[in-house]
């Protein structure tokens, strides 16, 4: 049974220069204790279809299809009702966490603010609270951090005070949004293997373009292109059979694998390409592809492509 | 082409409790013509110090800097200015280094008419020449840097850079805000572009398989110090030093 089920997801801005088009026809689940990658470029739409499941998007957004938790539409919840649900049952991890911490307040009355809100504790409560989910992402000396200032952590130390901070109101769900972005290599790999110890038993969504990083936590990897899924299959699969042309370009551009890039740019989600989202930038293309439109179909048991060469 | 000896950068703070960091404690390596060398460490170690130091963006604590045999620390500022344009440096955040407020084809256009060698149409020409030599299209030269991707505005800056014709490039991260498949553009233009117009470049990242991809040889940096130098065979496969194997190890099973 799937904690999270999303059918039909579509969401839109409209901007001054058009409607954007970030998320088109989703459908995506992920089962209990399910860890899923989801990879992309910049501007795939990756990060707003993390935010619409918690419902952190403008009130001009339209919105239509169903997401459902625990069999309730997210999307239906008033707000009082959703403010329940996030943080509480599903937290998110922002990325950048430079910004997305209050640089006037202290790291431990930010991560108590939840505690206190959600679970109901006491001042005193929730300060042993905190320290103790501090001491669970490995900051020594959590007592003396929790009354430190943002600025007096360095990044890699921020990003645990994040991820303590999600895990607070040990919730179901985490949506982590590029957790590791500019990290350095060692502390990546620090904060990697911290994400995998304390995910063990939850349930994650794990937005990243850091093919390396997913592969470490994510159970499986699903592949983003134009606001649209383009493959779907466990971690292993999607490294050593890639199916679609786009999930094969992104593996090759890793410097490990020899640096070939993807010829042009992602396009704009203001103008989307006809027929496949991928064909301009893909060498496989032919007539078909520049105007029918592919559906994701399974063609290995839970492998999915989005690809007229498989259908 | 360029030799540094000895090369100290100490940062103090503080007006009664005077606290100084050694951002580079003694650094001495060499770049022949035509060559890459990678600079790699973890952050704060002073990799992006010792770049500023070649170009004498800051003054050293202490050492030489040799660049073509000339003592680049003895220059007076109008001789440094004269040199300048041989020497030139790429930002890690390409949106950072371009003016917000000027347009793509003026950004590229400024160190053309700074330098004065060309007329207005001169200029013009150079420009669109630029423009397609990084791969971007005559169009974004109305454009702004807010309207361009990443990627495309790290172009922008490559074409500033080579506008003077340099001999020698520091890249400070060129990539590290890009996307890897982004990335990859970038830097096989860059690899392109060194043939083509004989660059030396001193390639600084935090990121060993870029830098192996990037460079002839590589220095590893660790606390302010070169603590392992070499080919970029030679580091890969036979690393001496426990931080270049730390380092190692960190990004394979990454």
């Amino acid at each position: 049974m799937s904690l999270l089920s999303i059918t039909h997801l579509k969401v839109h801005f409209p901007t001054q220069d058009g409607i954007v088009k970030a998320v088109n026809t989703i459908d995506l689940e992920i089962a209990n204790n399910e860890r899923l990658g989801l990879i992309g470029e910049t501007g795939c739409g990756k990060t707003v279809l993390g935010m619409s499941i918690i419902r952190l998007l403008p009130p001009s957004t339209t919105i239509e299809g169903e997401i459902k938790y625990k069999g309730n539409d997210l999307l239906k919840l008033t707000e009082k009702e959703i403010r329940k649900i996030r943080g509480k049952e599903i937290a998110m991890i922002l990325q950048n966490p430079t910004t997305s911490l209050n640089p006037v307040l202290k790291v431990g009355d930010q991560i108590a603010e939840a505690i206190k809100l959600h679970q109901g504790l006491a001042k005193r409560a929730a300060k042993a609270k905190t320290v103790e989910m501090l001491e669970a992402v490995k900051i020594p000396d959590a007592t003396k951090r929790a009354n430190e200032y943002p600025h007096q952590f360095s990044g890699g130390m921020k990003e645990r005070a994040m991820i303590a901070m999600g895990l607070a109101c040990d919730p179901a769900m985490i949506i982590a949004d590029e957790p590791t972005k500019g990290l350095d290599i060692t502390v990546k790999k620090q904060i990697v293997k911290l994400m995998k110890e304390v995910t063990t038993q939850k349930t994650m969504l794990f937005i990243t373009h850091d093919l390396g990083v997913a592969a470490e936590i994510c159970d499986n990897i699903t592949v983003m292109y134009a606001g649209e899924l383009m493959e779907y299959a466990n971690t292993e699969a999607i490294f050593k059979n890639p199916l679609h042309p786009y999930t094969q370009g992104f593996l090759n551009s890793l410097p490990s694998m020899g640096l070939k890039a993807i010829k042009g740019m992602s396009p704009s989600l203001i103008n989307l390409p006809s027929g496949c989202r991928f064909h301009p930038r893909c060498d496989c293309a032919n007539a078909k592809c520049k105007t029918e439109h592919p559906e994701l179909i399974e063609v290995e048991k839970s492998h999915y492509v989005r690809c007229f060469q498989y259908a | 082409m360029l030799e540094i000896a000895n090369l100290r950068k100490y940062f103090s703070s503080g007006l009664l409790w005077k606290q100084s960091v050694k951002a580079v404690d003694g650094v001495s390596f060499h770049i022949e013509r035509g060559e890459t060398l990678g600079l790699v460490g973890e952050s704060g170690c002073g990799k992006t110090t010792v770049g500023r130091l070649l170009l004498r963006l800051i003054e050293p604590t202490e050492g030489k800097i040799f660049f073509d045999d000339i003592d680049v620390l003895q220059l007076k500022k109008k001789e440094l200015r004269k040199l300048r344009p041989r020497m030139q440096m790429i930002f890690q955040d390409p949106d950072a280094s371009l003016n917000p407020r000027m347009k793509i084809g003026d950004s590229i256009a400024e160190p053309l008419k700074l330098q004065g060698h060309l007329d207005s149409d001169g200029i013009k020409d150079k420009v669109l020449d630029l423009i397609e030599t990084v791969g971007l299209n005559p169009e974004h030269r109305n454009r702004y840097p807010y309207q361009l991707s990443g990627g495309q505005n790290q172009r922008v800056v490559l074409a500033r850079v080579l506008a003077l014709n340099p001999d020698f490039i520091v890249a400070d991260e060129p990539t590290s805000s890009l996307d890897v498949s982004i990335q990859a553009q970038i830097l096989n233009l860059m690899q392109d572009l060194k043939r083509e117009m004989h660059l030396t470049i001193l390639f600084i990242s935090h990121d060993l398989e870029v830098v192996r991809h990037m460079s002839d040889r590589i220095a590893v940096m660790y606390r302010g110090k070169i603590v392992e130098i070499g080919t970029a065979n030679d580091i890969f496969e036979n690393p001496r030093h426990p931080y270049t194997k730390t380092l190692l190890s960190s990004s394979s099973d990454d």
